[in-house]
């Protein structure tokens, strides 16, 4: 076979593989505040203009991503997802893969540390992995079984994961990538707010086998002690704080709590269905309703609900990026 | 199994038996199908009426608890199982999450709910320790699933109900099996007696015996093999009878040829005869009877001939009137001795296709019994054309057939009178041989007569259209 046709061929299986992998999607307007949602159940990404408080565009992916992660640079998007083996980005204004890291699967939750840095959740294996913004892993740390939310403390440098089934939660060292000794925690634990003059962590959950979980548990990080427990049934899983009052959605009961830093209830609204994910932007919370399929505008102040966006099926995360 | 199966009555008392085991395995089978089919969606039916009218009672919000106050009373008096569930963890709520818990319904489910479909559940379930069936009515407050209406009934339930239908079929089964089999019975007797009985009458006949009849009452196939074979029967008769008579008569023409020659040679053996004359007068006889003999052995050759199927007749084209008036002059000597008169007309146009022979034999056949029977009068013969071909028409003023005896005069060896001599030098095998030539050439003979006035002979054949 002559090498000109030899050439040809392999001129033609490099497009049909670039064909395959760059997949396009909507462009998403730089200049945008964005709020995207990873929708489990189509697979899908929404992405809503946070200030029209509209739906911008709609990325229907091939893999089942649960989470997602926008870079210091406004334009990375990363997906991740537990039965995914890479941690994929993409590029929200050209709306195509640029690059993807294989990782294995497991990877379950991502946060971003310090703007040059990025913790996963392994679930397979059972730890915390470093990687900087290019791809590269640069530490690894162990920690009870199926880590599932993490949050830092910028002031101290730590960094609290909370073990989902395992009522056990891991602290460590974000800088020297040490784990430092933990506390007991109340079991199948999900999300987690820090208030640092307090020194309180306030974990919220599910729940264990058929008991619900009705409460915040409020523990000291220094102590480890359980000091309270605040009545927010039922199931509290994802916080937000905006200057003195904490935000609670408790996706048993479809509940948006406002709480002061006491622990005292001060409004509630019954929200979208069955809400994981609660988000602040400006002045509005961004409630995504996983059963209903949309978004909530939730006025922080009055907690009237001011706009209902539908975004894809089973919105799980709402990942914002905000210029 | 070959025991089974050695008679047809066997083998058709098996099938029906197996027929009719199948059917009713099959009907039960089916109606067993069908019946737990619409009960258990009737079962179906009433459950999620049940429960979309107790939902029916639930007003937005998460449950109250005289909601589910009214749900757990109704339980009490219903014979359905019925419960409200608004544990998130039971339904499914956590889905995204792995909560090592087996919920009361998964998440596919749940998804189907929250669309505002009833689920419809039949199979065994661990929570209940058995199987159940179930419809599940969500309660949605817009799209948030506040709760379930869970309505159960344990399958035994059902399966009990089946079970005495079950008893009542086989009941019936087994009646309608006896009564079956007995009819079944019957009716294959009575369908393979007569074939029973037509095995015995064929060996009869194969013994020689055939006056057997078969007694018959149906019309249907086994009915109508019967009347074959009867008329089969009767055929074999008939022919033997016929041979019987055929030889007969053969041997009896040949007895009276037989004893003149041999009374007449004797006669001359032994010197009876006296003078010239008596001796040429004997040899004269013996002569004549020896002619005869060779006439009826010649006769009955052409017969038994023409009685094969492979005899060929060798045709051509045939100016008809010529070939009769060539065939007439051999009998004008006769005629004229005879002191009768010949009257002819003969339509010079008409061509058959025809062997020329035994066209010719026809003619000479029928021309010499009109002349062994008209001892005066006239003769008259006429071809003509008609619609579908053409007639010989030979008409005597002779002495004529009787009418009883006009079907049968074209059987060989048929003689109105039975007692006549064979002088007059006839086979008794001329019209026989006569007809069937005609019906070699495609042709029909006819006779008409009226006794003591005279006989029309009539042959129909095709001609060649031009």
């Amino acid at each position: 076979m002559p090498t000109i046709y030899k050439l040809l061929i392999v001129f033609a299986y490099i497009c049909l593989l670039a064909g395959c992998q760059q997949e396009e999607y909507e462009p998403i307007a730089e200049k945008a505040n964005v709020a995207a949602t990873i929708n489990i159940k189509d697979m899908s990404v929404s992405f809503i203009d946070i200030d029209k408080q509209e739906k911008m565009a709609q990325w229907t992916l091939e893999k089942p991503y649960t989470g997602g992660v926008i870079f210091p640079d406004g334009d990375t998007f990363l997906l991740y997802g537990k039965d995914i083996d890479t941690i994929d980005l993409f590029s929200l204004s050209k709306g195509t893969m640029i690059d993807h890291w294989d990782v294995g699967e497991g990877i379950v939750n991502g946060l971003l540390i310090n703007k040059d840095e990025l913790a996963f959740a392994d679930e397979n294996q059972d730890s915390i992995r470093f990687f900087d913004l290019s791809g590269s892993e640069h530490a690894t740390v162990d920690t009870e079984a199926n880590p599932y939310t993490m949050t830092l403390s910028e002031k101290e440098g730590l960094l609290y994961v909370l073990s989902f089934d395992h009522e056990e939660l891991t602290k460590i060292d974000a800088n020297k990538k040490e784990r430092l000794e933990g506390f007991t925690i109340n079991p199948y634990a999900s999300g987690a707010l820090l208030l640092e003059e307090q020194n309180e962590l306030w974990v919220g959950g599910h729940g264990e086998g058929i008991d619900i979980e009705k409460n915040v548990h409020v523990y000291g990080t220094k102590t480890g002690e359980l000091k309270t427990k605040i009545s927010v049934p039922t199931m509290p899983v994802d916080f937000v704080q905006k200057d003195d009052w904490i935000y609670i959605v408790s996706h048993g009961s479809n509940t948006l709590y406002k709480v002061d830093k006491e622990g005292k209830v001060a409004d509630s609204v019954t929200v979208t269905a069955n809400p994981f994910n609660i988000e602040l932007a400006g002045e509005e919370l961004l409630v995504a309703g996983y059963d209903s399929s949309d978004i909530q505008f939730i006025n922080e102040d009055t907690l009237t609900v001011d706009k209902r966006v539908k975004v894809g099926e089973g919105p799980f995360q709402i990942v914002l990026r905000e210029k | 199994m070959k025991f089974l199966t050695d008679t047809l009555a066997k083998k058709l008392w098996l099938t029906v038996t197996a027929a009719i085991f199948i059917t009713i395995l099959y009907s039960y089978a089916l109606s067993y199908l069908f019946y737990e089919k619409l009960y258990v969606e009737n079962v179906e039916e009433s459950l999620l009426e049940e429960g979309l009218a107790l939902a029916s009672d639930y007003h937005d919000g998460p449950l109250t608890d005289e909601f589910k106050g009214h749900v757990a009373w109704y339980n009490t008096k219903s014979e359905t199982d019925v419960f409200i569930v608004n544990n998130p963890r039971e339904l499914s709520a956590c889905f995204p999450f792995q909560m090592n818990y087996d919920s009361l319904i998964n998440g596919a489910e749940r998804d189907e709910l929250l669309k505002g479909n009833p689920i419809f559940k039949s199979g065994y379930e661990d929570r209940f320790n058995g199987r159940i069936m179930a419809v599940i009515v969500p309660l949605l407050d817009e799209s948030r699933l506040e709760g379930i209406i869970y309505l159960y009934l344990p399958l035994e339930k059902i399966s009990d109900i089946t079970k005495d239908f079950a008893y009542l079929w086989m009941i019936a089964a087994f009646l309608f099996l006896i009564v079956a089999m007995i009819s079944g019975t019957a009716l294959v007797k009575k369908m393979t007696s007569p074939l029973l009985e037509m095995k015995r009458a064929a060996e009869q006949v194969s013994k020689g015996d055939y006056e057997v009849s078969i007694k018959n009452q149906s019309q249907d196939e086994i009915g109508q093999l019967a009347n074959a074979f009867n008329t089969m029967a009767d055929s074999i008769r008939q022919e033997d009878e016929r041979k019987r008579e055929f030889l007969a008569n053969v041997s009896h023409e040949l007895r009276t040829p037989i004893s003149y020659v041999k009374g007449y040679s004797e006669a001359l053996k032994i010197g009876l005869v006296k003078n010239e004359e008596d001796y040429q007068k004997y040899l004269e006889l013996i002569y004549r009877e020896a002619g005869r003999m060779e006439r009826l052995v010649g006769d009955l050759l052409d017969l038994s001939k023409l009685e094969t199927e492979e005899y060929q007749l060798v045709k051509m084209p045939i100016p008809l009137a010529q070939l009769i008036e060539d065939s007439l002059q051999k009998y004008l000597p006769r005629i004229k001795e005879k002191g009768l008169e010949l009257e002819y007309d003969l339509d010079p146009e008409i061509i058959i296709n025809a062997d020329e022979g035994r066209l010719e034999q026809i003619i000479q056949n029928i021309m010499d019994n009109a002349l062994r029977y008209t001892e005066s009068g006239s003769l008259s013969l006429h071809l003509y054309e008609t619609e579908e071909g053409c007639c010989i028409e030979l008409v005597d003023s002779g002495i004529g057939i009787p009418a009883e005896d006009l079907d049968k005069i074209k059987q060989r060896f048929y003689r109105v009178n039975k007692a006549r001599t064979r002088a007059d030098g006839g086979t008794g095998l001329g019209l026989a041989i006569a007809e069937k030539l005609v019906n070699l050439h495609e042709g029909e003979l006819t006779i008409e007569s009226t006794l003591g006035k005279g006989t029309t002979v009539r042959i129909y054949l095709p001609i060649i259209i031009e």
